[in-house]
């Protein structure tokens, strides 16, 4: 009986090696010392080197869901992340000193993430830590961040009245009151277009998403379902549904029979094509304006450019000839070389957009600061954001203002699908191309 | 086997573990953080967060053997208490987990008053119907505001006692004192009544009821603890974690971790769940490494397949022989390598101590030869000089019983009375009811109508347990012991849950007594897996005399046996006969009948055919022919 | 009328969850195996019908030539293990957990974690309809329901009519006897699980037509499906099904009725309330005597 056992076990282990062998290429993890870290590694790009770092590495310590139910977007910002350290290497390290990223994997468990901040803080000694992502990790981790007295930059957590760390720092804001910003800036839009009266608003019960529809649970606070009826805009339908919902033919039904002349779809993911397609296999029917919220977008525009609907949604970046204009010259480099890596692993949307961005924006902030103070002091990194802000490639100049948790005045946009891509439309001065109504 | 030491061995560990959680917060502090990084204290943490999860679900699911998907859902109520009550509402963290603990055992109970009160109730349903639990409170706590309403809540940082240097101090000794509670309740279990009463429901419900143990209420203590320990725990659980959410709770993420762990540590025993949430929360902790990209879940999977595949009684199985050994290796094994600088990193000194005891573990062992114990009959449990009590007063009769199975009528109107002091033969074709009878007797089965009285005591509606506490006890067709009890130990149970409850030290040296009576002391160690036929059927025999009945139902005992050992069952039978229990013999060989009862009672088509002398009732044509199989016409009643 | 739309699309979704469910009712009632890498299966089947039906040119629909046979094979494969350990009910369970986790990170590692989709030119049928009257119903649900009935019906015509099936069903009531009659149940085990991955082939495709798909959507199918392995009953294909299109249909009039929110609240207390009332399952026929 041993022998076969073995030999079974032996067969499984190869068909998975084989399995493996085929995919995972593009990785630029490399080990020491049982730490994985990324190291400076001379990129086949065009980055240019001025002075290679030298003396012992900084360490910054974190964790992405690489697996679990966020890991679609959780490496999106590990391979923004990796090509930051990359660049930064390549640019002299950080304070002369090269710069080493200990990332770990949280699989999307938020149980996990404190226990493995723990772990880099106070047994790998990392100098410096950056967020993980999704909202429920970042609200583990600022309090082990807190305890230790951590610089805490963040990328997605944008519900700032519950981020109250002041040395959390928000690398995505849509200011203070997100709840009553995005109503406002997508009624502001319709205002423009004229004859918007009716709303479907249609929510994902996640915490991400469900307070711009209905504010806080445990907190009086408007919220889409108020603003926009004050805003002339009637609601004929509310749905609420679960994360994982199946029920898209019910919900595409009930909007059709409601007839609204917008659907707010507050969801996540690939909510917005779940719905789209069960609203069209009713004989084709879209309704005159949709916007979602914070889709994926490489589905999301696939499906839309093939219908050639112009849905709407939140950006706070995207590589627009006319954003581009707007910021720094390595701004549409970055963009490209991200497009590259993705590529390179396999990812099927390899556009540079807000989570990249907003990774982008994490790392600047910590870097900044850690320039400004001149050290990996914490209080003093904390301190110097305080007062200088930064200034953020992809955004811009940002001020942190402890009053408000950190959170800057939002740059957010509205982006639509305009010719099988997505572009900048709102607000006015900002926008790449016109937003455009409901045409047909 | 020397009870008595082992029993005080498990206290001291237990002890032991108590004493660590209560004095690392100091012994940390004054090491200082270089030496003991305070992330040491919360992988302590979860190592014994896990253990109080998986200790607590192996109680009902381990020892009882009801396989639970539930346990997401008695986590997650703990969490929630402690997220609404100190989050929402303000309250203390002590009445948070308080709250929680119970909150989660009345779910618990709720559960299994429906649960177990199903009489078609089988493990597989009792385990899909716990699996829909989590997804119903997602749900709710999604739709309820008060709850959660999706968002999640934010666990604050409570106000600890002044005393505890840091709040990972305090978090770590109140989860500490959580995991040592549910692994001092888990060992006292196995120790006890309460934990053998889940063993024997583990291996055949029904025997267990019918040797008197009071299988609900037994299941009703386990599946509470259950929810209490794992109430505590999650609500301890969301003060470290900081933050709740519905999906990140409610999922079953939580139920698949402690059977994964309880099932690699070994479900039977009591620190079996502790080993695994050790090994699997260290592993996993290991994995979580970027160096892994790409390969965590695979090396997790693999390691999870072939542990099962190769150890799937879990590892504390294997340990049992050499636990000293084991013991070493874990401790000297990270020792050395931290000492001499191999490891740079104590988790991984951890880890490869773990895993050299495993493989240890996996080493053949060499095989100790069972000491045969021949303690010869110095003396029976019972009088034998005493002649067999003249007939009198009737033990047990059923009036007009019938039982119907949908259209079958099994039995069908039977009126029998059995004496003090009588062996009464019954006797009948195949499917004439005999077996059925004698379930209707012992309470497996309803009547569908009439009444059956014990000692005068009418029976119906009473469990099973209660009627065998009035004294009747049954054996089975194909012998039914309970299989991962020791021969004695099956003896031991009904001892210990007979009319007067017994400890399981008293019950076994008892036992001894009634192996000596049926001649299977030889065998007093080994499983009922290891013997052969005939001896199960002396071992259900002196499983039933251990209950003390007043009426013994031998269904068939000596079915498939050899003259020789029939002329030794005989000779048992007897035996018993002699001590003053009255006999039902059921019986296919009229041989035998003849030889030993006192009267008999012929049964065909679930009526009584006719009663009386065994001389006069095996003449009887209306006998001779329903076992000729020709219809008799004066049977057409 | 909108309730009567959303309870028959309701039910041909269903159809969608019941495919998934045959497998694992089958292999659960017939070889006392709790499958969980079935998922995993599906996954791979989703996975290869993306990648096999755009660029081979074959079509989603296409693809199953490929995809059912190789599919065919990892079920026996799987199996083949199980069988060779005689691997006890409870622990094919966890061991079979082990491989589902294991192809959800080589799928990961072979496609990343990225949503991945099936382009519109290869997948016309994804905003397609049929209408019948005033109603109207997507087309990929109306294809699942198709393929589940089809497969269902070919299911219980083999079960119910041939030898092999006939013994297969001896051999899930009592494997001991089930020997004695001769009856070669490895190679039946085989076949059957074979067939189990093949129906995870097309489960897969029809997922594809109308979803986009990570490598933790397995994980997401879990408890939908368990929900319809027990409605129906395990081993009960024809009662897998009707499970698939009442909890569909359930689910649906609640989201319409209520709110899509209280779908999982209804289905899940259904469930508790079928075991109790119903535990061998809501649509088998009583015992024959």
């Amino acid at each position: 009986m041993r022998p076969t056992r073995l030999i079974s076990l032996l067969a499984a282990l190869a068909i998975v090696v084989a399995a493996c062998g085929t995919g995972g290429g593009g990785s630029t993890t490399t080990t020491t010392g049982g730490d994985t870290t990324t190291t400076a590694e001379p990129s086949g790009s065009t980055s240019t080197t001025s002075g290679a770092p030298s003396g012992e590495s900084i360490v910054v310590g974190g964790t992405l869901s690489l697996t679990g139910a966020f890991g679609a977007t959780g490496n999106i910002h590990r391979i923004a992340g990796e090509l930051f350290v990359e660049r930064l290497n390549a640019a002299g390290g950080l304070l002369g000193r090269p710069v080493e990223w200990d990332l770990r994997d949280d699989e999307s468990v938020t149980d996990n993430v404190a226990t493995l901040y723990e772990q880099l803080i106070s047994q790998e000694g990392v100098d410096l830590i950056i967020g993980p992502y999704a909202t429920p990790n970042i609200q583990a981790t600022m309090p082990i961040a807190e305890r230790h007295g951590f610089v805490l930059p963040q990328h997605t957590a944008v519900l700032a009245p519950t981020l109250n760390y002041a040395c959390q720092f928000p690398a995505w804001s849509i200011g203070f009151t997100p709840n009553e910003f995005i109503p406002n800036q997508l009624a502001d839009a319709m205002e423009s277009l004229g004859g918007i009266e009716t709303a479907a608003l249609v929510t994902n019960q996640s915490g991400s998403v469900s307070f711009v529809s209905y504010g806080r649970a445990d907190v009086e606070e408007p919220a889409a379902l108020e603003i926009l009826p004050e805003r002339g805009i009637e609601i004929v339908a509310d749905i609420p549904y679960p994360p994982g919902n199946t029920e898209w033919d019910a919900i595409a039904a009930q909007i059709r029979s409601a007839d609204p002349d917008l659907v707010m779809l507050n969801g996540l993911g690939v909510d917005a094509n779940g719905l789209m397609e069960a609203m069209l296999a009713l004989d084709g029917y879209l309704p005159p304006m949709m916007f979602a919220l914070f889709p994926a977008p490489g589905p999301l525009l696939a499906l839309a450019a093939e219908h050639d609907y112009g849905i709407l949604s939140v950006s706070m970046f995207e590589p627009n000839d006319t954003v581009l204009e707007g910021l720094p010259a390595e701004a549409a480099e970055i963009a490209e070389e991200f497009a590259e890596r993705a590529a390179a692993e396999g990812v099927p949307y390899t556009t540079f957009e807000t989570q990249a961005a907003a990774s982008w924006n994490a790392w600047e902030i910590l870097v900044q600061g850690v320039e400004g103070a001149g050290s990996v002091d914490h209080e003093a990194i904390c301190d110097y954001l305080h007062e200088n802000g930064a200034d953020l490639t992809f955004v811009g100049h940002v001020d942190f203002d402890p009053a408000k948790n950190n959170f800057w005045d939002t740059n957010q946009m509205l982006k639509q699908v305009q010719d099988g891509d997505w572009v900048v439309v709102w607000p006015e001065d900002r926008a790449a191309a016109p937003l455009r109504g409901p045409s047909n | 086997m020397s009870g008595a030491s082992r029993h005080d061995r498990g206290w001291i560990l237990i002890l032991l573990l108590l004493a660590a959680v209560l004095v690392l917060p100091t012994v940390r502090e004054a090491l200082g953080s270089d030496v003991f990084p305070g992330f040491y204290l919360v992988l302590l943490f979860q190592i014994l967060f896990w253990t109080a999860q998986a200790t607590s679900w192996n109680l009902l699911s381990g020892f009882g053997g009801y396989f639970s998907f539930g346990q997401g859902a008695f986590y997650g109520v703990g969490a929630y208490a402690m997220a609404v009550v100190t989050g929402r509402q303000d309250g203390s963290w002590l009445v948070a987990i308080l709250v929680g603990g119970v909150l989660a055992m009345v779910l618990a109970l709720v559960v299994g008053t429906i649960a177990f009160r199903l009489r078609s109730l089988r493990g597989e349903i009792f385990a899909l119907l716990t699996l829909a639990l989590p997804f119903i409170l997602l749900a709710v706590a999604r739709l309820s505001d008060a709850i959660d309403g999706g968002q999640g809540v934010i666990v604050p940082v409570p106000e600890f006692p002044s005393f505890f240097d840091t709040f990972q101090d305090f978090v770590f000794v109140v989860g500490g004192l959580v995991a040592v509670l549910a692994v001092a309740v888990s060992y006292w279990m196995s120790r006890t009544r309460y934990g053998w009463a889940l063993f024997a429901i583990h291996d055949d419900e029904d025997v267990a009821e019918a040797i008197g143990v009071p299988t609900f209420a037994h299941k009703m203590y386990a599946i509470a603890l259950t929810g209490l320990l794992a109430g505590l725990a999650g609500a301890v659980n969301a003060m470290q974690v900081g933050f709740v959410t519905p999906e990140g709770t409610f999922n079953l993420r939580v139920p698949v971790m402690v059977i994964v762990m309880s099932v690699l540590g070994g479900r039977r025993h009591w620190a079996g769940p502790m080993v695994g949430a050790a090994y699997v929360t260290i592993l996993q902790n290991r994995l979580q490494g970027g160096t892994l990209e790409g390969w965590s879940l695979i090396i997790l999977g693999l390691v999870l397949a072939a542990l099962v595949l190769l150890a799937p009684d879990g590892l504390m199985a294997r340990f049992k022989r050499r636990r000293w050994l084991v013991a070493g290796i874990v401790v000297a094994v990270p020792v050395i390598l931290d000492v001499t600088g191999l490891a740079d990193d104590r988790v991984w000194a951890f880890a490869a101590g773990l895993g050299v005891a495993a493989i240890v573990g996996f080493l053949p062992v060499r095989k100790v030869a069972a000491v045969v114990r021949s303690v010869e009959t110095a003396g029976s449990p019972v009088d034998e000089s005493v002649a067999p009590i003249a007939e009198g007063r009737v033990v047990a009769e059923t009036v007009e019983v019938r039982k119907h199975f949908g259209g079958l009528k099994a039995v069908d109107g039977v009126s029998v009375r059995v004496h003090e002091g009588e062996i009464l033969g019954l006797v009948g074709p195949n499917g004439s009811g005999k077996t059925t009878l004698v379930n209707l007797v012992s309470g497996l089965l309803p009547v569908s109508d009439g009444t059956i009285r014990v000692n005068g005591t009418q029976t119906s509606g009473l469990r099973p347990h209660k009627i065998a506490h009035l004294g009747v006890a049954r054996t089975y067709q194909i012998p039914r012991p309970f299989p991962s009890l020791t021969v004695r130990d099956n003896v031991a149970i009904a001892i210990m849950f007979g009319r007067e409850p017994k400890s399981l030290s008293a019950a076994r040296e008892e036992a001894d007594e009634f192996l000596a009576l049926v001649g299977l002391s030889h065998r007093a160690e080994s499983l009922p897996g290891g013997i052969n036929l005939h001896e199960r059927q002396l071992l259900e025999m002196a499983r039933a005399m251990a209950t003390r009945p007043k009426l013994l139902l031998l269904d068939e005992a000596l079915a498939g046996l050899n003259p020789v050992e029939i002329d030794n069952a005989v000779e048992v039978v007897r035996r018993i006969h002699r001590s003053g229990v009255s006999i039902v013999l059921v019986e296919h060989l009229l041989r035998v009948v003849n030889q030993l009862a006192t009267r008999i009672v012929v049964l065909d088509q679930g009526h009584v055919l006719a009663a009386g002398a065994p001389s006069a009732v095996m003449t009887d044509p209306k006998v001779v022919g329903a076992y000729l199989g020709r219809r008799p016409d004066a049977a057409g009643l | 009328m909108e309730a009567v739309q959303a309870a028959v699309s309701g039910a041909l979704q269903g159809s969608l969850f019941a495919l998934m469910a045959l497998g694992l009712s089958l292999t659960w009632g017939f070889l006392r195996v709790i499958n969980l890498a079935h998922f995993g299966v599906i996954l791979l089947g989703a996975y290869l019908t993306i990648e096999l039906a755009g660029p081979t040119g074959l079509g989603p629909l296409g693809s199953l030539v490929v995809t059912v046979p190789a599919l065919f094979v990892v079920g026996a494969v799987v199996h083949l293990l199980f069988d060779r350990f005689r691997v006890s009910e409870l622990n094919s369970l966890l061991i079979s957990y082990g491989f589902l986790i294991v192809i959800i990170q080589v799928v990961q590692n072979v496609w990343t974690a990225d949503f991945q989709r099936l382009p519109g030119d290869v997948n016309p049928y994804a905003t397609q309809s049929v209408r019948v009257g005033d109603l109207i119903f997507p087309l990929p649900t109306v294809m699942a329901a198709l393929f589940a009935t089809v497969l269902v019906m070919a299911m219980k015509f083999f079960l119910d009519r041939t030898y092999a099936g006939r013994a297969l069903q001896a051999f899930g009531q009592d494997r001991e006897i089930a020997s004695a009659f001769g009856i070669d149940h490895r190679t039946l085990g085989l076949l059957l699980a074979g067939a189990s991955g093949a129906t995870a082939a097309m489960a897969g495709m029809l997922f594809t037509l109308r979803g986009t798909v990570t490598p933790d959507s397995a994980l997401e199918w879990v408890g939908l499906v368990f929900a319809i392995v027990i409605l129906g009953g395990i081993g009960n294909v024809s009662g897998t099904l009707w499970a698939g299109l009442l909890v569909g249909a359930v689910s649906g009039l609640v989201a319409i009725i209520w709110s899509p929110a209280t779908s999982p609240l209804v289905v899940f207390t259904l469930v508790v309330l079928a075991l109790l009332f119903r535990p061998q399952g809501l649509f088998r026929r009583k015992a024959a005597h």
